[in-house]
């Protein structure tokens, strides 16, 4: 069969305009070692009441940087995020974020990448740890060609001229019903590539229906400064819900939080533990 | 993996005295089980409390136990961890004396289940949340010997006096020569049913290589005025030899809260990385 003769792709070109990621503009360079750096501008519409990135955007960081790392370290098998730790410092406000990462350990079936958070390349602004599941590379990515190249580019070219102009979760139609509740609609700009939610974008609604409890209950700024989460299952039916409810009482600002992700059918997708700082 | 041992006789559980029951009829495809920790004199501070270090062994008892009943009839082996105390548990009356630990299988898929720990003490307040997650192994000689459903049942407490010591005592730590480090050598009751180190005498020696760097001071004795808040655990590889090294490393504070990265290390076995943690320890003066 030539080139002429292969039927044409009809799956719609991925990521759509305007997708999540490439709203966030990161930039990725990978070194010989397959070790990878990746750098995240910080803005008005991304960042918290302190100047520091909201930690969803964070997580869409590390999330997109650890997929990068996983290709070279789960080589010739594939992986897929399996859950994902971030503890967020108080680095003030920030113009760039800069994660480093690592493989931890590269067993059968897991992969642990750890990540180091630098802002504006100065200041330590946290850490995280994803770990991975390894599985045979599936059968439609056995032939992907991926750009492994040395240098600083864009994650995605949509990037040089798609900006953000306004709140990132008002971009991406992310609603609070009350406080504790978070929602989404499976759009394509929140999607991966099955069509499921993004990992990152669970982040987010993990992200504000924490932050919007703790608002309630400090009347105050609140920022989301922890998160564990879990994936458990694709997120394949809209709209997404994120619910967080306290664990205890609150107390010196702090607000620890369990908040479960349920699909439209409500199915539990994925869980986490939050810690919330009032500002 | 080779055989398992008799599930009645693991040293840490024996120390822990935690009695375990599955909830329905033991046919759920996700168990729900409930752990009742008593509480003895020798395993809480001065104030009644639990620290992290054995939270985290009791969490991880009961997690791994019912994340392998959903993995019958393979078995499991704790990935990693992940815990929250609630931040009004911390002092005061809230989180002292016996607890319970309500434990919840969320997902078991082809290769890996996760798990689900809600803690509460005997008013019923919120002591800490936590998952888990476990990778799916198929051992040589089979599962545990669990009937199910799984019923408490009494465990015999060796006729020795470790048995009723302090915590640093029962799992054999030391103080390395600066804050920050602390050691374990292993003791066969400090061996999980496989032989190889119990995940809780991980999370125990990490636990106190975190306080001590925070507090400036080597030491793994109680120390009030820090608790470690928050605990995320990787474990990579399993604690054979000895002795244990946890390294402790601070990655920044915010207020009270200090962010530490733990390394956990089998100096004997090529001084292996055995488990990675992040944890936040808070001073409480």
């Amino acid at each position: 069969m030539s080139a002429d003769e292969v039927p044409a792709d009809s799956r719609p070109a991925y990521p759509p305009p305007r997708h999540a990621m490439s709203l966030l503009a990161l930039e990725s360079e990978q070194d010989i070692s397959g070790d990878v750096r990746g750098w995240m501008p910080v803005t008005p519409y991304t960042s918290s009441p302190d100047g520091m990135p909201r930690l969803a955007t964070v997580a869409m960081l590390v999330d997109a940087l650890g997929g990068m790392r996983s290709i070279t370290a789960s080589d010739p098998d594939w992986a897929f995020t399996a859950d994902m730790s971030i503890h967020l410092l108080p680095a003030g406000p920030t113009e760039v974020l800069q994660a480093d990462l690592h493989v931890r350990r590269r067993g059968r079936r897991t992969l642990v990448i750890e990540a180091e958070l630098l802002a504006d390349n100065e200041r330590p602004a946290g850490s995280a740890l994803l770990t991975f599941a390894v599985v045979p590379r599936p059968e439609h990515l056995v032939n992907i060609t991926i750009n492994m190249t040395p240098g600083r580019r864009k994650m995605n070219a949509n990037s040089a001229h798609e900006i953000l102009e306004m709140n990132y979760f008002d971009e991406l139609e992310l609603r609070v019903s009350e406080p504790g509740t978070a929602s989404i609609e499976l759009r394509p700009v929140v999607c991966n590539t099955v069509g499921a939610l993004h990992g990152a974008i669970h982040a987010s609604l993990i992200d504000e229906a924490s932050a919007s409890l703790a608002r309630s209950l400090f009347n105050t700024h609140a920022v989301t400064t922890d998160m564990h989460l879990a994936y458990l299952d694709l997120g394949r039916v809209g709209p997404l819900t994120a619910t967080a409810t306290a664990i205890g009482g609150p107390a010196n600002g702090r607000l620890t939080a369990s908040v479960d992700v349920h699909d439209g059918n409500g199915a539990l997708v994925s869980t986490a533990t939050t810690e919330v700082v009032a500002l | 993996m080779s055989g398992f041992g008799s599930p009645a006789e693991i040293g840490v559980a024996q120390y822990l005295l935690m009695m375990i029951e599955e909830i329905g009829d033991g046919t759920a495809a996700l168990p729900h089980t409930v752990g009742h920790f008593p509480g003895t004199a020798n395993t809480l501070d001065a104030d009644g409390r639990l620290g992290t270090d054995l939270l985290t062994c009791i969490i991880d008892s009961i997690g791994g136990m019912t994340s392998g009943l959903a993995s019958l009839p393979d078995w499991i082996v704790t990935t990693n961890l992940m815990i929250r105390r609630a931040p009004d548990a911390l002092t005061g009356a809230h989180g002292t004396g016996g607890l319970t630990l309500d434990t919840h299988v969320l997902r078991r898929g082809r290769s890996s289940v996760v798990t689900r720990v809600e803690v509460a003490d005997s008013e019923g307040a919120a002591v800490a949340t936590s998952w888990m997650s476990c990778a799916i192994l198929t051992p040589v000689n089979g599962p545990p010997p669990f009937n199910r459903p799984v019923r408490p049942f009494e465990r015999e407490v060796p006729n020795d006096p470790i048995f009723a010591a302090s915590p640093h005592e029962f799992f054999n730590l030391t103080a390395g020569d600066m804050p920050g480090v602390a050691l374990l050598e292993i003791e066969q009751r400090l061996r999980n049913p496989w032989g190889i180190l119990h995940g809780g005498s991980s999370a125990v020696v990490l636990d106190a290589a975190a306080r001590s760097l925070v507090l400036g001071r080597a030491t793994v004795e109680p120390t009030p005025e820090a608790i470690v808040t928050d605990l995320a655990v990787h474990y990579l590889s399993p604690g054979r030899v000895g002795p244990i090294v946890a390294t402790a490393s601070s990655k920044g504070s915010r207020g009270p809260d200090h962010l530490v990265r733990v390394e956990v290390r089998d100096q004997g076995a090529d001084d292996r990385l055995m488990a990675l943690a992040m944890t936040t320890v808070r001073r409480l003066d």
